[in-house]
């Protein structure tokens, strides 16, 4: 299960992103709601779960019990609500 | 190489977290050796997973009332009810040279131990993948892993007895998801050693001492006077304050 806490106007102002999932380091998931503010709130999924992506990657990071697709599905839905 | 085993102790749950957390940091240091733990915790307790929210997932005005203690762990995951009564608690923390590489390798590794010590009560458990032991598709075991600066740290639960509408009562849960039903459907996906075996609490941990010190060379030891104090530390100053149980 995974949901967010979501500030936005134009762009995300924050994301928090909360849920029952793993994060190997765990030190990266802050790294990955920073990387998400700027962005559009009305971005493609695809551009949303890249960045999670990227941040991944660029430290090395496992993420188990959802994915960057998940997540951004989710801040999607938040969007639209 | 020769494991420290600490042999059960009882302890708050601000002290059973940070105990953990200063034992990592020791065995980092190379000020201490790789360590099995057994721990309850009095008063019993509710902890989150590191990326939860502690005001979505717990109810705090029924642990207050009920004097349930709550906090977050350093591992993700889910919440978790810690029942003095119902739970024993198990932490193993050693360089990660000690285990198979990869995450999910090493959930196998290590719950393996616990399915051994749930053997030798005569219990047939069975890992299944990511982090659960299993009894016949029905949970008897959650667990939880992180790793820092080369130090794996699994913490884990054995549920001895289960009592879903007080775990219930405790969480955040939907009142349609507290119907008779839905206890009902828990109680079908969860399990306890009380189930299958007459075991004591304390005869269940003999059994997971020996599943888990089996093939191993080990000692009993205790907490050096650092770990003790650093973990008073960090009790104070993190795992007991609102900053910490209430970041997200």
């Amino acid at each position: 299960m995974v949901s967010v806490r979501l500030v936005y106007g134009t762009k995300i102002k924050s994301v928090q992103i909360l849920g029952d999932f793993f994060l190997h380091p765990e030190e990266t998931l802050p790294k990955i709601e920073r990387a998400l503010v700027g962005t559009s709130p009305r971005a493609k999924r695809e551009e949303i779960s890249g960045k999670i992506a990227r941040v991944l990657a660029m430290n090395n990071a496992e993420l188990i019990g959802v994915t960057p697709d998940a997540i951004a599905d989710t801040i999607m839905m938040a969007v639209k609500k | 190489m020769k494991w420290r085993v600490i042999p059960l102790e009882v302890h708050d749950a601000y002290t059973n977290m940070s105990t953990d957390e200063a034992i990592l940091e020791h065995v980092r240091d190379g000020k201490s050796g790789p360590t099995i733990r057994f721990y309850r915790w009095k008063p019993s307790a509710v902890s989150i997973g590191r990326f939860q929210s502690m005001e979505k997932e717990v109810n705090i005005a029924r642990c207050r009332e009920l004097g349930v203690d709550y906090i977050r762990r350093i591992t993700g995951g889910g919440a978790v009810y810690h029942d003095f009564d119902g739970e024993i608690t198990y932490s193993i923390i050693a360089p990660e040279s000690h285990f198979p590489h990869g995450i999910r390798e090493s959930y196998a590794f290590i719950c393996g131990w616990v399915i051994a010590g749930l053997g030798a009560l005569g219990i047939e458990a069975a890992f299944a993948p990511i982090n659960d032991i299993v009894v016949r598709g029905r949970k008897i075991s959650g667990n939880a892993q992180t790793r820092r600066e080369g130090v794996l740290l699994q913490h884990g639960t054995v549920l001895y007895s289960i009592d879903v509408k007080k775990m219930f009562s405790l969480l955040n849960v939907s009142a349609e998801k507290i119907s008779d039903k839905m206890i009902k459907s828990v109680e079908e996906r969860v399990t306890s050693v009380s189930e299958y075996s007459g075991a004591s609490i304390e005869e269940t941990y003999e059994a997971l001492l020996r599943g888990f010190t089996k093939g191993k060379e080990y000692e009993e030891g205790r907490l050096s006077s650092d770990e003790v104090g650093r973990a008073s530390e960090l009790a104070k100053k993190v795992y007991a304050t609102e900053a910490w149980n209430f970041s997200r």
